[in-house]
């Protein structure tokens, strides 16, 4: 633990009261889900701490066929969800079982996921590409895409406002992530996230988003584009993998190279499309 | 502040440091078991079960267990009476330096109390995040397998 100017802790007993803690301590407190970030981060400002987990924000339902995920859902309570399994394809099932290990899926909240937004994250490239929404209380209510938040200065609200619930909407087709990591623990190297909606033999409607460039998840629209009113099949997999390796934007960190990050974000839409390709039809 | 949990069957009421990590709340109260490896959340050496599931003890502070119960491996068994599961790591050969050991079996724990016939696969999830230096994780793979066959057996309490 690294966070080791606590002074205060406090179990808000709702939304309101959260904030109005957060509003007295003027900067001096953070909002507490699972911890798995906060207590890791060597913020030297916090003296209160304000835990949200007691505040009725966790449950996975059903919402006009899509799902309402509260932010203070643990990763394990929606990978043991009744609805959570059979949404998009299995995807919120392949993909977060593939979150760190179960010690911390049963800490690390979605909220905590979303705001934290890690670049090397698998749920932010996720979120985008499934077009989530998240509502909040702040002074106001608000929401807004998940995507969209990712484009604006989106921390800086969080420290003024609760994350209440993630929204995903209804998609007729299916979805599939992958994710490059040295062993099964570790943080990813690079993720996809790919979904298509089929009609009889042509390609409705795609989703490709790519993270972990070491930048954080983005849609690609120009390979989305490129799969709208096509066959499906290994041929247009291969033509997009090499559309992907020609314009994805990458970088170096000190876990992988440039050049290794674009020829594997080719490969991993590749495989990611073939799989949702797949989980659409059955 | 005030704080009242269950440690391993044992209700506790005690003044607690706000900021005081779970982890060494739970070494003063003698569980030793209890280890720190990183202090991050990297390694599982710190992991305990809360409300029956494994959590990092090193990423969380102790006002957090409020009302919650918090099981140790000390809860689990003792060197004179020690649960299936330990001596399956034992008779294995899952144990070298033991510094992972109380970790290992209680994520271990938890897998078992949702599965009595998990796959090799499932144990390499489950213990994916517990890092052992010794061992190479085969025995301990091994000895999970054959405490999860104890348990179908009805060698379990
Ligand atoms: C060892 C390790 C491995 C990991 N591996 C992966 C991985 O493989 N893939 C992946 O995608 N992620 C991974 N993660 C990241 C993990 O998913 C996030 O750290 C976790 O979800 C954060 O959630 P939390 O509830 O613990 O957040 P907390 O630590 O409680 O909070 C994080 C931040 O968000 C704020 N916050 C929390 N909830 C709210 C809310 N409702 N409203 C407003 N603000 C809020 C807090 O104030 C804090 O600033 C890993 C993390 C660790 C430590
Ligand atoms: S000491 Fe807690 S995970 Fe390493
Ligand atoms: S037995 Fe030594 S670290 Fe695992």
């Amino acid at each position: 633990m690294r966070l080791t100017g606590i002074r205060r802790f406090h179990f808000a007993r709702d939304a309101e009261e959260a904030l109005s803690l957060l509003a007295a301590y003027d900067g001096g407190a953070a909002l507490l889900a699972g911890g798995v970030d906060l207590l890791r981060s060597p913020r030297g400002d916090i003296e209160g701490v304000i835990d949200i987990t007691r505040i009725g924000l966790s449950y996975v339902r059903e919402s006009r066929g899509g799902l309402a995920i509260g932010a203070t859902t643990t990763l394990t309570e929606i990978l043991a969800s009744a609805a959570a399994p059979a949404y998009a394809g299995g995807l919120l099932a392949s993909a977060l079982s593939q979150v760190a290990a179960p010690p911390l899926r049963n800490m690390a909240t979605l909220g905590g996921a979303l705001v934290s937004a890690h670049p090397w994250a698998d749920i932010p490239t996720v979120l985008v590409a499934l077009g989530a929404e998240v509502r909040w209380q702040g002074e106001k209510v608000g929401k807004a895409p998940v995507e969209e938040l990712y484009g604006t200065a989106f921390r800086g609200l969080f420290r003024r406002a609760v994350a209440l619930e993630v929204v995903l909407p209804p998609w007729e087709g299916a979805f599939a992530h992958e994710k490059i990591s040295r062993t099964r623990y570790d943080i990813a190297l690079l993720n996809a996230c790919c979904g298509l909606g089929l009609d009889g033999e042509e390609i409705r409607w795609a989703r490709v988003a790519v993270g972990a460039r070491p930048n954080r998840g983005e849609r690609l629209p120009w390979a989305e584009e490129a799969l709208i009113g096509r066959k499906p099949g290994g041929e247009l997999w291969n033509e997009v993998q090499r559309l992907v390796e020609s314009r994805v934007e990458v970088g170096d960190d000190r876990r992988a190279g440039a050049a290794w990050r674009r020829r594997t974000a080719g490969v991993l839409v590749r495989r990611a499309l073939a799989r949702a390709a797949q989980r659409g039809e059955t | 502040m005030k704080l009242s949990f269950e440690l391993n069957g044992i209700e506790h009421y005690l003044d607690v440091e706000p900021g005081e990590p779970l982890l060494s709340l739970l070494r003063r109260l003698g569980m030793k078991s209890v280890k720190e490896g990183c202090g991050t959340g990297d390694c599982g050496a710190c992991t305990v079960l809360l409300d029956g599931r494994a959590v990092r003890s090193c990423l969380m502070v102790a006002p957090q267990v409020q009302g919650k119960r918090v099981m140790t491996l000390d809860g689990l068994g003792t060197v004179n009476d020690p649960h299936p599961l330990q001596e399956a790591f034992l008779e294995c050969g899952a144990v070298q330096c033991g510094f992972c050991t109380p970790g290992m079996i209680l994520v271990a724990y938890e897998l078992l109390t949702r599965t009595s016939d998990p796959t090799p696969d499932d144990v390499r999830n489950a213990i994916a995040g517990n890092l052992c230096r010794c061992t190479g994780y085969v025995k301990i793979v091994d000895a999970v397998l054959r405490a999860a066959e104890w348990k179908r057996e009805g060698r379990w309490r």
